[in-house]
């Protein structure tokens, strides 16, 4: 038992705490350090400089002055697990939800781990291209409190985790909070988005989650802005014609001349081009960003590679995105351009392993819409459940370009290089298809 | 009992080498058969076993990774797993001394290299190595607890580290001290040779719940004298970046050696306690196939040591955080199937779950790696430094 000494009366403010660096010792004044001779009630300072930890024999100078922290709520412990896995489900993105939803109207008992580096949010993610110019708030953007849809649904939600390895032979899952056991894995674990080489991803930001879309709405509130936006594809385009729209001053950098070049045709890439310029968009096509400076007041110099250089406050990159290959490679999980999955199951090459959403890839090609979602999620469900087989139908899903300057709408798959023909349209309006090999392969209204 | 067979199962791992190292590894399961396993709970209760060292390293046990060795890790590890899976605290003391020739071998002082290496790499000298509070200290867990002064013709160290293993009055161990130019204004850090010649104090460690013949000690240093000729690197940080993973990699070894005696411990009782053991998870048959699956990860992992890649550390990390808990379990599931004999002091799996705890616990610990695995998980972007 050890002896505490009431309250000081030194006038020398309550008793204090002082942490061994080394072990984590914590010598508490009040308490002292009887074993080492030093009397309960005896200031830190007081003690003679040839004492050391009495755990470890670190000096006294190796000691530092300790303030005990607020206790770390409840959520971010470990959390103890089932023997029997269940369903463990990688990412709470669009994809993850909708196959944890499916799921749980199949199966009402079935256990649901749901494993998401982020708070595991409910929210739309395309809503986020359009999100400043409308005034939302991340309050607005949140359908449902992660916590709460996990309660709901009746599953467990590991929130700000990430899923490091996988064995397939034990079915287990590793991530950063321990390992968990499954009998069937869902990777709904979404696509990075990383800024073109050579730019610092510290410095350039990108739109591919709520997270990053508050980040950037904070840092804009009520200010104006010039902002760069590298890339002229969908995203860079929603997004400059969305920040444009809030009050700010846009500059696009595409390394193409017109926006969408080379996905779409170039009078549906002029249109689209006049469409945001009507916005006062400046758009610096046929170039790249060859340097990207900081400059002493937070903002950023752009070096462009027609000798031009733009200074701006933010840039933000959408070059695109890239679904993370090592811990699927380290699994021996097949991997070409996203998880590869069979096109009618959605199982990965290894059993008991599925994968949906924007980390996948069928017949090479990553399919990065939300359309496709709800029908790969169902036909996942019915897998795990063990219901009868609901074979999914992969067609290239309806693009929306949400730039309400210039909308455009593609139906069908578009071949890069393919031949473009104009068909006849109401007035004002561009209808164009694109023909392969003597078919109609893709139908494009702006 | 479980030392047959624990010798048993070793041949697994020898069926992939190429045949030059066979007989290096024979010697060195030899050795750990006929040498170490009987010793096994003398060493864990206190016994230093630098005669075992000596032979391991006269077999060649420390050398596969070196320059000298081809960087074998793969074969590093494979020793390291057979020693441990023998004795858990001698498998310490070889990845203590494995890293220890790292830092020489990779060193750019080439006369300290040429004046030690040698005899290191076959242990005819020892020494092991005192970069824990570093490694956490450079994932931002803790300070650097040395401090060095530049001084006439080298620095100036002074400080104590809590506990060092493998070291000894006569030998050895390479520690990190932050630079101080003067007091309160730190600049860089330095890596260095620090031999036990009598300046250097040593203070006895309290007692450790098992392994206690890792020759494990605190330091003190008082204004000691580090010469030129002894500085490993300067500046440390990309002497680090580049031996990290390796560095890590090794480890890998004890947690391999530890879960392979501990399914040895539950094979060995197969014969007697099946119609009871048959109603325990974890058997033998479930762990080998994990077990031969996280080798096989790690020794593709030991064909690209100096990868300096993010991919890559993530992997060793999982790895080195997976052969802990693999550990944990086999320990757990040995002392369970062996039953009352599994809780005899002196029984394998008695020592084995204080080896695995070890395991766990020694730098980067379980709750290190994951730290280091969910810091490198994030994306730097804007969003991030603007501390949400």
């Amino acid at each position: 038992m050890s002896v505490v000494m009431a309250e000081p009366n030194d006038d020398r403010g309550p008793w204090k705490e002082f942490l061994c660096r080394a072990c984590g010792l914590i010598y508490n004044e009040g308490e002292g350090d009887p074993d080492s001779g030093i009397a309960p009630g005896t200031r830190f300072h007081d003690i003679p400089d040839d004492w050391s930890c009495p755990i470890c024999g670190v000096r006294k100078q190796d000691f530092e002055p300790y303030e005990r922290a607020a206790a770390i709520p409840l959520s971010a412990a470990p959390v103890t697990r089932r023997a029997k896995g269940g369903v463990v489900i990688v990412g709470a993105g669009i994809a993850g939800w909708s196959a944890a939803k499916a799921i749980r109207a199949r199966d009402p008992d079935i256990a649901i781990t749901m494993i998401t580096n982020c708070a595991g949010h409910v929210y739309n993610k395309p809503e986020l291209a359009v999100a400043l110019s409308r005034g939302m708030t991340e309050e607005r953007l949140r359908r449902e409190i992660g916590s709460e849809a996990a309660s709901r649904l009746g599953l467990r939600l590991i929130a700000e985790t990430s899923a490091v390895g996988i064995s397939a032979r034990g079915r287990r899952l590793r991530t950063t909070r321990g390992t968990f056991a499954y009998d069937r894995l869902i990777l709904a674990s979404g696509a990075r988005a990383m800024p073109p080489g050579g730019l610092d991803p510290a410095r350039c930001w990108r739109i591919n989650d709520l997270n990053s879309w508050i980040a950037l709405s904070n840092r804009l509130s009520g200010k104006h802005r010039h902002l760069a936006i590298i890339g002229a594809g969908m995203v860079g385009c929603e997004l400059a014609e969305d920040l444009a729209r809030a009050g700010h001053e846009v500059t696009l950098v595409s390394l193409t001349a017109e926006p969408m070049e080379g996905f779409f045709p170039a009078r549906a890439g002029e249109r689209l081009r006049q469409g945001l310029e009507s916005l006062g968009i400046r758009l610096h096509g046929g170039v790249t960003v060859t340097a990207m400076e900081p400059c002493e007041d937070g903002t950023s110099m752009l070096s462009l590679s027609d000798g031009k250089a733009i200074h701006v406050d933010h840039v933000i990159t959408a070059t695109g995105l890239a679904t993370p290959s090592r811990m699927i490679a380290a699994a021996g999980i097949a991997f070409e351009n996203g998880i590869v999955v069979d096109p009618q199951t959605l199982q990965t090459s290894v059993a008991d392993i599925f994968a949906l959403g924007d980390c996948v890839s069928i017949g090479g090609t990553p399919c990065r819409y939300v359309e496709p979602i709800a029908g790969q999620a169902a036909t996942i469900a019915a897998a795990v459940t063990g219901a009868a087989p609901l074979p999914y139908d992969h067609r290239p899903p309806m693009i929306r370009l949400k730039t309400r300057s210039a909308p455009i709408v593609v139906e069908g798959s578009i071949v890069r290089g393919g031949e473009w023909r104009e068909a006849k349209g109401a007035s004002g309006e561009l209808i164009m298809e694109q023909w392969v090999d003597g078919s109609l392969t893709a139908r494009l209204v702006a | 009992m479980s030392a047959s067979s624990a010798a048993l199962t070793m041949d697994r791992t020898i069926a992939a080498r190429p045949p030059a190292a066979i007989p290096a590894l024979d010697i060195i399961a030899n050795i750990a058969q006929v040498q170490l396993t009987p010793m096994a709970v003398e060493i864990d209760e206190g016994h230093y076993p630098l005669e075992i060292m000596a032979d391991l390293g006269k077999a060649g046990a420390f050398r596969f990774h070196l320059a000298d060795g081809g960087h074998r890790f793969d074969l590093a590890i494979s020793a390291m797993e057979t020693i441990s899976a023998a004795c858990g605290s001698t498998g310490f003391l070889a990845w203590c001394h494995d890293v220890m020739g790292l830092y020489l071998d990779q060193s750019d002082n080439a006369g300290l290299r040429e004046r030690l290496l040698p005899y290191h790499a076959v242990a005819r000298t020892f020494g092991g190595t005192a970069l824990s509070n570093p490694m956490k200290s450079f994932a931002g867990i803790e300070p650097v607890l040395l401090k060095a002064r530049p001084v006439a013709g080298g620095y100036s160290v002074t400080g104590s580290l809590p506990w060092v293993s493998h070291i000894a009055p006569g030998q050895y161990c390479a520690a990190i001290a932050q630079i101080e130019v003067e007091a309160g204004c730190e600049s860089h850090e330095v890596m260095f040779l620090l031999p036990f010649d009598g300046r250097a104090r040593l203070r006895t460690c309290p007692k450790f719940s098992g392994m206690e013949g890792t020759s494990t000690w605190g330091i003190t240093l008082e204004d000691f004298f580090v010469p030129v000729a002894d500085i490993i690197a300067d500046p440390v940080k990309p002497f680090i970046a580049r031996i990290r993973a390796s560095f890590i990699l090794l480890q890998t070894g004890m947690a391999l050696g530890v879960a392979r005696g501990a399914i040895a411990d539950i094979r060995a009782v197969h014969g007697h306690l099946a119609h009871v053991n048959q109603y325990l998870s974890d058997g033998a048959d479930e762990l080998e196939p994990e077990l031969d699956a996280l080798r096989a990860r790690i020794m593709a992992l030991a064909a690209t040591p100096f990868d300096t890649s993010r991919d890559y550390l993530l992997n060793v990390l999982d790895a080195r955080a997976e052969g802990a808990e693999l550990c944990l379990r086999a320990a757990q599931s040995a002392l369970l199937h062996q039953g009352a004999s599994g809780y005899l002091m002196t029984s394998a799996p008695q020592r084995r779950i204080r080896e695995s705890h070890f395991v766990a616990i020694v730098t980067p610990a379980i709750k290190h790696l994951r730290r280091l695995m969910a810091q490198l998980e994030q994306d730097p972007s804007p969003a991030q430094e603007q501390g949400r």
